[in-house]
């Protein structure tokens, strides 16, 4: 086949280039992903019980998963394209990462110190961070073939991106079942939750983003 | 990477409103959205290249077929210039790649930011093409013989002609009923996707979807060491 052959089938009746392409892949499967897990956390362990919505807690661990979600969706978008520009989307994960940790520290100093420990290990942090990986797998299946259906030149760093995105998606799920309040805690065992998935998507990344 | 998005106006990039890429410039300094410079270290060679690219793109991606035509031409001449250095060993599967290369930049145009240079996104698909070929020749090569005693004196004077040794028609006759005929008819017989749908009973959407379909699978066939499936070959 001449090259010059090629063209003229690439060109004829090619219209305009496709919009949005990486929302619009990403979208379905974060969706689709995110319902998995929280189904998969209601049914594992139950909802958390509405009187607890009273306290800081559970909003404090909806409003990091979902604003991480946000900033690494916007990441993973962008790693999905060759030359990807990601100084914007790092920044915001950057600025999210560092007010959740923030606000657990100085949580924690508020305390009194014989509270602390209580408040930093709750009942279940050994759970905590196995649990959040568990059902950041849905969503990182998704996310992963998302990727793959775009054009990613850095698999490490997409596959890291998507482990992220799928990691806050899992923790969102997980704090809709997780009856924990402290704001140390979950500053502490979510994030190490989120960064193992975030792990497991850098690992995963070359293996499954080949196009 | 992050240097792309950083506007440079120092470099080479809009600087020769003098020289014989004014027009292309001057064209491009009466976007609304202003390009970037490309990265410091392209060559000016690599220059004159985005000066001549970059409208024709800018009017490709919007749906000017012409355009787009040309833009392709540019690209492909310039990929075979970036990867026949490379491919120095594999001559005869250069213009497999630049096919191959070709196709995954039509099927992925909607990955190009207007904000990054468009060659800079070409190289980079590029350079992903070409480091998958090396991943599977390198698979390859483990169990058959190496390269290393190729005559290096022997392929300098071979000049690989503007096409690859595949057939169009074997090709399409791999794809699936659907998807070849789709392809046939919009892409070789030149009709709407209107007119196709009408001649083939199928939504105008299941058209757009076997075209590209089909060109996927077309792309995974194309490129160099890779069996069109079966004995089509």
């Amino acid at each position: 086949m001449k090259t010059d052959e090629l063209i003229q089938l690439l060109a004829q009746g090619a219209g305009p280039a496709p919009r949005a392409v990486a929302a619009r892949r990403l979208a379905p499967g974060a969706l689709l992903g995110l319902l998995v897990s929280a189904a998969l956390a209601a049914a594992w362990l139950g909802w958390v019980p509405v009187a607890l919505y009273e306290h800081l807690g559970p909003w404090f661990k909806l409003a990091y998963a979902g604003a991480l979600a946000l900033a690494a969706a916007w990441l993973a978008a962008r790693l999905g394209r060759p030359v990807a520009r990601t100084a914007g989307p790092l920044a915001a994960v950057a600025v999210v990462l560092a007010l959740a940790l923030l606000l657990g520290l100085g949580s924690w100093w508020s305390l009194p110190a014989a509270e602390r420990a209580a408040a930093l290990l709750g009942h279940s942090a050994a759970q905590c961070p196995w649990n959040v990986l568990a059902l950041s797998l849905p969503p990182l299946a998704a996310a992963l073939w998302a990727l793959r259906g775009l054009a990613p030149t850095r698999p490490v760093a997409a596959g890291a991106a998507a482990g992220l995105f799928a990691g806050a998606l899992g923790a969102f799920g997980y704090a809709l079942a997780c009856t924990e309040l402290a704001l140390p805690f979950v500053a502490a065992w979510y994030t190490l939750g989120m960064a193992l998935s975030t792990a497991l998507g850098a690992l995963l990344g070359p293996r499954t983003l080949r196009w | 990477m992050t240097t792309a998005s950083l506007p440079n106006p120092a470099s080479g990039w809009l600087r020769p409103l003098a020289g014989p890429g004014a027009a292309a410039s001057a064209q491009n300094a009466a976007r609304a959205v202003p390009s970037p410079a490309p990265p410091a270290r392209m060559s000016p060679a690599h220059d004159a290249f985005e000066r001549q690219l970059a409208p024709l793109w800018q009017r490709a991606q919007a749906g000017d077929e012409a355009a787009y035509r040309e833009a392709l031409r540019l690209i492909a001449a310039r990929l075979r210039g970036y990867l026949r250095r490379r491919m120095q060993s594999l001559p005869d599967e250069l213009e497999d790649l630049v096919q191959e290369t070709l196709l995954a930049l039509h099927l992925q145009r909607g990955t190009h930011d207007p904000a990054v240079p468009v060659s800079a996104w070409v190289l980079a698909v590029a350079r992903h093409k070409l480091v998958d070929l090396w991943r599977r020749r390198g698979r390859q090569e483990a169990l058959h013989d190496p390269l290393d005693d190729v005559d290096e004196a022997a392929l300098a004077g071979h000049e690989p002609e503007a096409g690859s040794a595949r057939d169009l028609g074997v090709l399409l006759a791999v794809l699936p009923a659907a998807q070849r005929a789709a392809i046939v008819l919009t892409k070789l017989e030149g009709l709407s996707v209107a007119e196709a749908s009408a001649r083939t009973g199928a939504s105008e959407s299941a058209i757009k979807v076997q075209v590209h379909r089909g060109l996927k699978r077309l792309a995974a066939l194309v490129g160099p060491g890779r069996s069109p499936g079966g004995d089509a070959a």
